[in-house]
């Protein structure tokens, strides 16, 4: 154990990080932290507010739609609907357009429906219990951006 | 290898104060910590191409480990705020968390990045 010390070296980290190569790890755990939380924030709101009055269970189904839309449009990659891919895939480059067309529109679609849970649902009628359409709501904005960034955060150039 | 023993059984003291709580619902965060290293370990097993940058296995399953360390954070403070749980446990949760997703972390990053990845390291 004598001479345990002498082999560190303050300041001489050789991390040669090259962030452009980890711009793709960190668009993917920025992604997955949005994504996760999220569902966590309306997990710890249905998990408080049990009682349908509180928290009317139908407005799960907006999380669920945006995860849905967060799964289509990350299923394309942007090479399909460029057309420059290798092969055309099920339905060709137009139906990847059309694919991810349909996803932005539920993804755009479930964010604006969980600022209409909030306000019309809990604002309005000036509910005693607000923290429940709170919640839709960031879920709902943070699995937006989760997707936006998964989407838009990673590169597909193979040679950089 | 050492350090990495020695950490999970500080995690495992941590952890063994919940029956002092007669509660054992933290105990499912063993799933998430047994979990969590598998989505990386399969993107490594069966895409092998570590020429191109980019990767859409290993982003996705990048996401998926990530998602499950967020989850292993969330379960203890959602346990906490439902008082399922005292606060006080819930932080020896959360820093036995910390203990074993950076043991795991510095496991991948010591051993883990070898070109050749085969099983007879073990």
């Amino acid at each position: 154990m004598s001479g345990f010390l002498d082999g560190i070296r303050c300041g001489d980290c050789e991390c040669n990080v090259d962030w452009g190569e980890r711009r793709n790890t960190i668009a993917s755990i920025a992604a997955g932290v949005l994504f996760f939380t999220g569902w966590w924030i309306i997990i710890d709101a249905a998990v408080i507010y049990p009682e349908e009055e509180n928290f009317h269970h139908a407005y799960h189904t907006c999380g669920v739609i945006a995860t849905v839309a967060f799964l289509m449009i990350n299923a394309v990659s942007n090479g399909q609907v460029r057309g420059d891919s290798y092969s055309e895939g099920c339905m060709g480059q137009t139906g990847a357009r059309v694919w991810l067309f349909i996803g932005f529109m539920l993804a755009f679609g479930s964010l604006i429906a969980s600022m209409w849970i909030l306000f019309g649902g809990f604002v309005v009628p000036q509910k005693h219990v607000v923290y429940p359409g709170i919640a839709i709501f960031f879920q709902n904005a943070f699995i937006f951006f989760g997707g936006l960034v998964f989407k838009f955060g990673r590169t597909e150039d193979l040679w950089q | 290898m050492h350090s990495h023993y020695h950490s999970r059984w500080l995690f495992f003291f941590i952890l063994y104060y919940f029956p002092l709580c007669s509660t054992y619902w933290p105990l499912f965060l063993l799933f998430f910590y047994i979990l969590s290293p598998i989505p990386y370990c399969i993107s490594r097993r069966v895409v092998d191409d570590t020429d191109s940058a980019s990767n859409a296995c290993k982003e996705l399953a990048i996401f998926l480990t990530t998602g499950i360390v967020i989850s292993a954070f969330g379960l203890p403070i959602v346990f906490a705020r439902a008082d399922v749980i005292a606060w006080g446990a819930c932080a020896l949760v959360l820093t036995g968390n910390i203990v074993i997703f950076g043991t795991i972390l510095g496991f991948f990053l010591v051993f883990g990045s070898n070109d050749d990845f085969s099983w007879q390291q073990w």
